[in-house]
């Protein structure tokens, strides 16, 4: 019995021996510029250069006033200090080890919960009218009445933290169980899975795309919650050292705080979140993945 | 031996939002003897998926029994094996992690496992892929896992509905005859449902022809073609055609009934399509 196809794909173009049809001339430049575009840097940053670009010739123009707008060399001389100081270090540990609290408690308390509903009938009857009124009630809206019981503490942060997450999260891993096609389940119960085990290998694999966004969508209004979180609270951290410095008039820190905040989100995406649907979802098939050729 | 014997079935549906009841299955009975291949044919939408449903216990009758090496069936279980038309494969286990599911989830040690999956991965021309992700092969080689998956975990009847119904044409007379050749060399009891009269023909022992919804057993047609069987020698056969034309003749003659009936009223102009 032979195999009617082979699954072996078009490999990309643009290795091994040039194409025909193209000068050598040409060839050469062309090659390095396709490098170029291929190398995991120029992918990573290239992007950036002409919002870069753009942000250092309104600068140089003097389109705004230098207290309302400050250019790139000024933003990385400030950054060189703060670091040279020991300020943006610190605050950046602060800021991340709220976001790691906050994030953490928000699995550990959304996942289940989230499961919990999605599996049963009686535990979402009960539970989905409290989750769209809470839902309902802004993580920001709560820091008041926190700040009451935890004061300025990490504690607070903390919660505001795990309550932006939890929502979204519990939410996809309801969208991501309702998903799982039928017949996987019946295929695992006709090859001999009890519930337990359908639970583990097929409903729970089989959410991860959906988990996995709600995941990323979770952090991303964590992410956000934290920096009003700090504003407001402001102790420490990313969102205080901006909030602060527009206090005492200095507009480098606010542009570099921001730089700070895009640059860790941006870093935080590609170097987890990313490769772990990468590793899941794409590797399986479950979606097609986002870059042609990623 | 009979693995599988189905008695006075019957199935109402009753719809969730007008309350409206259907009955899918009036009235079916008939039995699969061990290491038999037995087709349930009949016109689409009279039921052929409920009573496959019914005997992997996915959907519970409204009436009769179905009882599988003895035991009446409650609920899904590893002596029914299921084939589906949509594969149904796991996306995140590889070819291996598909064929081991069963004996897994039976408490196989791993090696003995291995070894087995690693016949039936054989078995189904699939050896060399097993480390591949199913979205990886071709629908043709899906459909050969979904058997293999089934077939490691040795049910007492291997369950198909329409497994070929989304595969091209070309490729579909291949994996019958593949099937063909695995029933063959295995003896595993099958239970076939399928539209296509010839893929029935072809591959059975007897073919169960369902009347129309609601739908009642027709006639049971003993295929007598000697095995091994291949599509090029097979269909030559006159005795082929004959079967063919007598099950195509029940089919027609169930619409005829219908049509006398009155209850097609829109067709009483005449025949369409008529040369
Ligand atoms: N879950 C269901 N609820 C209501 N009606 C159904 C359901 N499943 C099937 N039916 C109806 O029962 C009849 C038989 O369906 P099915 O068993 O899928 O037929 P077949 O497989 O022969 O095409 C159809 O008329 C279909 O509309
Ligand atoms: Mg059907």
């Amino acid at each position: 019995m032979t195999s009617t196809a082979s699954p072996t794909r078009e490999k990309r173009t643009g290795r091994g021996p040039g194409r025909h049809g193209r000068g050598a001339r040409r060839g050469l430049a062309w090659r390095m510029w396709r490098r170029c575009l291929r190398s995991g840097t120029f992918r990573t940053l290239g992007p950036f250069v002409p919002v870069v670009a753009l942000w250092w010739l309104l600068d140089a123009l003097e389109v705004f006033p230098e207290s309302f707008f400050v250019g790139p060399p000024t933003v990385v001389d400030k950054l060189g200090e703060l670091l040279e100081k020991g300020i943006l270090p610190g605050y950046l540990s602060d800021s991340l080890t709220r976001l790691g609290y906050g994030v953490g408690f928000g699995l550990l308390i959304g996942l289940p919960l989230g499961f919990a509903v999605a599996m049963s009938r009686m535990v979402r009857r009960a539970f989905w009218p409290i989750l769209l009124f809470f839902q309902a009630v802004a993580d920001i809206a709560w820091l008041p009445i926190v700040i009451v019981w935890f004061g300025f503490s990490l504690t607070t942060v903390t919660f505001v933290l795990v309550y932006t997450i939890v929502f979204p999260l519990m939410l996809s891993v309801v969208a991501g169980v309702e998903q799982v096609p039928r017949e996987l389940v019946r295929a695992a119960r006709s090859l001999g899975a009890g519930r337990l085990r359908v639970f583990l290998e097929v409903i729970v694999p089989g959410a991860l795309p959906s988990v996995a966004g709600g995941i990323r969508t979770g952090l991303g209004y964590g992410w956000r919650a934290l920096v009003a979180a700090e504003i407001i609270v402001g102790t420490s951290g990313i969102g205080f050292m901006m909030f602060d410095a527009r206090r005492v008039g200095d507009v480098s820190q606010v542009f570099l705080g921001m730089a700070v905040l895009g640059a860790l989100w941006y870093a935080l995406d590609a170097l987890i979140l990313a490769p772990f649907e990468r590793a899941t979802v794409e590797r399986w098939g479950m979606v097609r993945a986002m870059e042609a050729d990623g | 031996m009979t693995a599988l014997k189905i008695d006075r079935l019957n199935k109402v549906y009753t719809d969730t939002y007008s309350g409206e009841e259907v009955t899918a299955i009036a009235d079916v009975s008939f039995t699969v003897r061990e290491g038999e291949f037995v087709s349930v044919l009949g016109p689409s939408g009279c039921g052929k998926t409920t009573v496959l449903n019914i005997v992997a216990g996915f959907v519970r009758q409204s009436g009769g029994t179905v009882v599988v090496d003895g035991r009446p069936v409650d609920g899904p279980g590893p002596d029914r094996g299921v084939v589906f038309q949509s594969h149904a494969l796991f996306p995140w286990k590889t070819v291996l992690g598909n064929v081991v599911f069963g004996l897994r989830m039976r408490g196989v040690p791993r090696a003995e496992r291995n070894a087995t999956a690693e016949e039936f991965l054989k078995l189904v021309g699939l050896d060399g892929f097993a480390h591949r992700y199913p979205h990886e092969l071709s629908g043709g080689m899906q459909q050969r896992l979904g058997v293999a998956r089934v077939l490691a975990n040795e049910p007492a009847v291997m369950l198909m509905d329409e497994p070929f119904a989304s595969i091209d044409a070309q490729t579909r007379r291949k994996l019958q005859e593949d099937l063909t050749g695995i029933f063959e060399s295995r003896r595993p009891t099958v239970f076939f449902v399928t539209h296509d009269v010839d893929e029935a023909v072809f591959l059975s022992d007897r073919i169960v022809v369902l009347s129309r919804r609601p739908s009642r057993v027709r006639e049971i047609v003993d295929v007598t073609l000697p095995r091994p069987r291949r599509w090029q020698e097979t269909a030559e056969l006159p005795e082929f055609r004959r079967i063919a034309n007598q099950v195509n003749d029940l089919l027609a003659g169930d619409e005829n009934e219908a049509a006398d009936g009155g209850a097609r009223a829109g067709d009483a102009g005449g025949e369409p399509g008529a040369a």
